[in-house]
């Protein structure tokens, strides 16, 4: 397993040098924010993706403080950040940096990526979902996403080839699916921090790569032994996003002695539950799937009764014990949302504990960080 | 003469006689829900009010008195929610004309308001007391730490208090924020599962190059979202809206803008000038909110101001020094009045907010004949309706025109759009216009993070270098710096 695991990261890790050599061979490639950009159109167009969602450093997300303020939240201002700082492999030989907007915190990053001279493409969401215009006007992006490629590559998108990337991505997502359910066992082989881990890679490799390695992933872990006791607290871990390389907080929760069993996070995170309809209208199924089929995004209105109903459910088909609200810094909506789960959960008597992330894991910083999740697993464990 | 201090207050409002004797009882209740007590009457009538508004203005004291009309209006939303008046709420910033219209063609059956905004304005300039219900929020769970609005707050404290009921449909424009729409949600999920809202959004996602305005699609989608969310307003509440009473409340807005624009010109062009960028911007309300006791209380008041003025011009008489630098900001902080203050101690003129100056664009007559793509249009033509390129193009042409010494830029950090540009326009706006700018950062409605003394130095600095400057410029020799 390890071996395959390291495969995996390892070609992930090489992916911006292999865009490099691609793109000096003549290849286009478009760097991507957000999973309101489907990556399958992307692919179809030939251009080489890569998705900008790297976090968990303290100095990106202040390297945009000369120009914007610092309650944007951590992720956004890192996307920036790291460019800025010279630390963004793949940002500087972008042919396009697609942009999802959904939040004001992405839409002003995307701005300031605008302002330094960068070719952003902005694909706009409107966040009233209950509304069939408003779904009508993202799907006008997804268009003109589209025609934006094609203008690009001087390709036309064959809806054929859409089609086979789009059953890439429910391979990817069946595979995850099947490694996913390994954690509903009572000492599953692997847990949050290796199956973030598993999306993470997945997003850096070539489809058809990932496909088999995840494949590869799951017969190992299929029958390896436990990696957590059965009684580890079970964790649900909610939230904005877990991003590329901010690991911190997920590895120490699991260090202490729990099972992240399964995630509910809008970003840095595969919309795997979701498959996308290969019959049809491809760019209109991306659509569907991303705006009507999956559980609305936090940003959405109206959402967090859904997105609570969603939380009900993988409560209880992980025989989840408590939940972590995993929160970046000033992500002033999902501070809202925290407090109206901790709500519901309180009424459902599942235990939440609450962690904000500004990405500054000093040692002053982490040791109080510690010492809340310790006694939230110790909390757990004795509730059992 | 009065005889109590709320009697007084309402004396300090310019409330005579009989009105004064009718309205007082009612004061009193509505100052009580509000949570003002007798020590907040003392403190507002015999300090902070004296302190922060020149009352030698008649115009200045009637305006004070109309915000107070509204308020107390406001502190009895319940009774009115009890006698079936229909409750239509929205939230800034929006378009003005079909909220005014809809009051136009419902009359007392429906009460038209924007609550936080009018109790905002209401508490913090007058009593300097938004503090508890902010509190109130943050307790419920809107955390400090995470740098809510405190506009948003308040919403959510008036509700908490009982003073705000739930109302039959709440129009939101979530057309610049994400938290202000969210809060209906959070309400709805969190206290009161009846508070009903309709919202319209438009992702901010013009590109670079792009004008907002000038792309048909764009104006034709919000002009349609628009019309679906104003069609729902009027089949909650039963009330029809006619081209009339549209046309009766776009000519009030017009005709009370054209005088808005009169009072800032007089003050902002005076040498002295009289009046403080803080005192200007309180006869704006009428632009960010609508009042449902009707804006002839305002109108008066600024009739009045712009004949005292006047009065002042031709005296050659005013509050600062003759020769005294002026200093423009995006929004003068009217909330906070005591920030124009120690800039007026300080020497220095606050007079235009570059939001209350039209752009050259804004005074394009609309281009469609439909309402909606006309109230569209407008709105993508306002600052706050554009993308930050084109925003920082528009704040270039408003400073050339209106000839400052020095531009105060920040004040709205805690919003995740507005105030996010400002760092970056002020160095913008100092290369293009070569006018000094300054950016502060600081809450335009909460001053409990920064304290007049904290500030006070920042202030002094800036002034002091707004007026070497001017002087520098006046002996014919500009230096050159960088936004601050």
């Amino acid at each position: 397993m390890e071996d395959v695991m390291k495969e995996f990261a390892q070609l992930a890790t090489d992916r911006p040098a292999e865009l490099r050599r691609l793109k000096q061979q003549g290849k286009k490639v478009v760097a991507y924010i957000g999973h309101f950009v489907p990556e399958e159109l992307l692919y179809a167009a030939g251009v080489e993706p890569y998705l900008i969602c790297r976090g968990g450093e303290p100095e990106p997300p202040e390297a945009v403080l000369d120009d914007m303020l610092r309650f944007l939240n951590p992720l956004a201002r890192s996307i920036a950040g790291f460019h800025l700082m010279g630390l963004d492999p793949v940002m500087p030989l972008a042919d396009l940096i697609v942009a999802s907007q959904p939040e004001c915190h992405i839409q002003r990053i995307a701005e300031l990526l605008e302002h330094k001279g960068l070719p952003v493409f902005k694909v706009g969401v409107p966040p009233n979902w209950d509304k069939a215009y408003a779904g009508e006007y993202y799907f006008r992006e997804l268009e003109q996403l589209k025609d934006r490629l094609q203008e690009l590559t001087g390709n036309a998108i064959a809806d054929e080839k859409l089609r086979e990337y789009i059953g890439y991505s429910n391979d990817i997502n069946r595979a995850l699916r099947k490694i996913d359910e390994l954690r509903k066992r009572d000492s599953p082989p692997l847990g949050g921090y290796d199956f973030i881990h598993l999306n993470h890679h997945s997003f850096f490799t070539e489809p058809e790569v990932a496909v088999e390695k995840l494949h590869q992933v799951f017969a190992a872990l299929e029958h390896a032994p436990a990696r957590f006791p059965k009684n580890a607290p079970r964790i649900l871990l909610a939230g904005h996003a877990v991003a590329v390389g901010d690991y911190l907080v997920v590895k120490n929760l699991e260090d202490s002695g729990a099972l992240i069993a399964t995630e509910m996070l809008d970003e840095g995170i595969r919309w795997y539950r979701w498959d996308t309809a290969v019959e049809g209208d491809p760019l209109r199924n991306l659509w569907r799937v991303r705006y009507l089929d999956k559980v609305p995004v936090n940003i959405f209105q109206p959402a967090w009764r859904d997105r609570f109903e969603h939380m009900r459910t993988l409560i209880g088909d992980y025989r989840i014990d408590g939940v972590v609200w995993y929160q970046l810094a000033y992500d002033e909506i999902y501070d809202m949302e925290c407090t109206v789960i901790a709500k519901w959960l309180r009424d459902l008597k599942v235990p939440l504990l609450k962690l904000e992330t500004s990405y500054e894991y000093s040692r002053e910083a982490t040791g109080p960080l510690n010492t809340k999740i310790e006694s939230f697993v110790e909390s757990l464990r004795r509730g059992r | 003469m009065a005889s109590t201090i709320y009697e007084e207050y309402l004396e300090l409002g310019a409330y005579e006689g009989k009105e004064r004797q009718r309205l007082l009882p009612q004061w009193i209740e509505a100052a009580t829900r509000l949570g003002l007590t007798e020590k907040d009457m003392e403190f507002a009538v015999r300090e902070w009010i004296p302190d922060m508004w020149d009352l030698k203005y008649l115009g200045i004291r009637k305006m004070i008195g109309a915000i107070t009309r509204e308020a107390i209006d406001h502190a009895h939303l319940m009774e009115h929610k009890k006698r079936g008046v229909k409750l239509v709420y929205g939230i800034i910033p929006a378009i003005l004309t079909p909220y005014q219209a809809i009051k136009k063609a419902g009359g007392d059956k429906i009460f038209v308001s924007f609550p936080d905004m009018c109790l905002m304005n209401f508490l913090q300039p007058l009593f300097h007391k938004g503090a508890p219900l902010f509190e109130l929020a943050e307790q419920a769970g809107l955390t400090y730490g995470c740098r809510h609005c405190a506009l948003n707050k308040l919403r959510i404290g008036l509700r908490l208090k009982d003073v705000v009921p739930a109302p039959d449909i709440q129009w939101s424009f979530g057309l610049v924020c994400d938290e202000a729409t969210k809060v209906d949600e959070f309400i709805n999920c969190m206290y009161d599962d009846q508070w009903f809202a309709v919202i319209t959004r438009l992702p901010h996602d013009t590109c670079l190059g792009e004008v907002d305005d000038e792309i048909p699609e764009r104006v034709e989608y919000l002009a349609g979202a628009f019309k679906d969310a104003y069609e729902e307003v009027q089949r909650v509440t039963g009330i029809q809206v006619k081209e009339e009473h549209l046309a009766a409340a776009s000519d009030d807005f017009q005709r009370y803008l054209g005088k808005t624009d009169v009072l800032t010109r007089l003050v902002g062009e005076a040498d002295p000038q009289m009046l403080r960028g803080s005192e200007l911007n309180n006869f704006c309300h009428p632009f960010s909110m609508p009042f449902n006791t009707g804006i002839e209380y305002m109108e008066d008041a600024l009739d009045t101001m712009i004949e005292e003025v006047r009065r002042e011009v031709a005296n050659g008489t005013g509050d600062y020094p003759k020769g005294a630098p002026k200093i423009a900001a995006f929004f003068i902080p009217y909330a906070v009045p005591w920030v124009d203050k120690v800039f007026m101690d300080n020497g220095v003129a606050t007079s235009f907010s570059l939001g209350m100056i039209p752009s050259e664009k804004q005074l394009i007559p609309p281009s469609h004949d439909d309402v909606y793509l006309n109230v569209a249009e407008q709105w993508l033509r306002m600052v706050f309706g554009m993308g930050c390129h084109t925003e920082v193009k528009t704040w270039i042409e408003k400073v050339n025109r209106v000839k400052v010494d020095g531009l105060l830029l920040g004040f709205f950090d805690y919003d995740r759009w507005i105030g996010q540009i400002h760092k970056l326009g002020a160095k913008e706006v100092e290369k293009a216009t070569g006018v000094p700018t300054f950016y502060i950062e600081a809450d335009f409605f909460d001053d409990r993070d920064y304290s007049q003394e904290a500030l006070r130095t920042r202030i002094e600095s800036i002034s002091q270098v707004i007026k070497m400057r001017k002087a520098a410029r006046e002996q014919g020799a500009v230096g050159q710096r960088g936004a601050a």
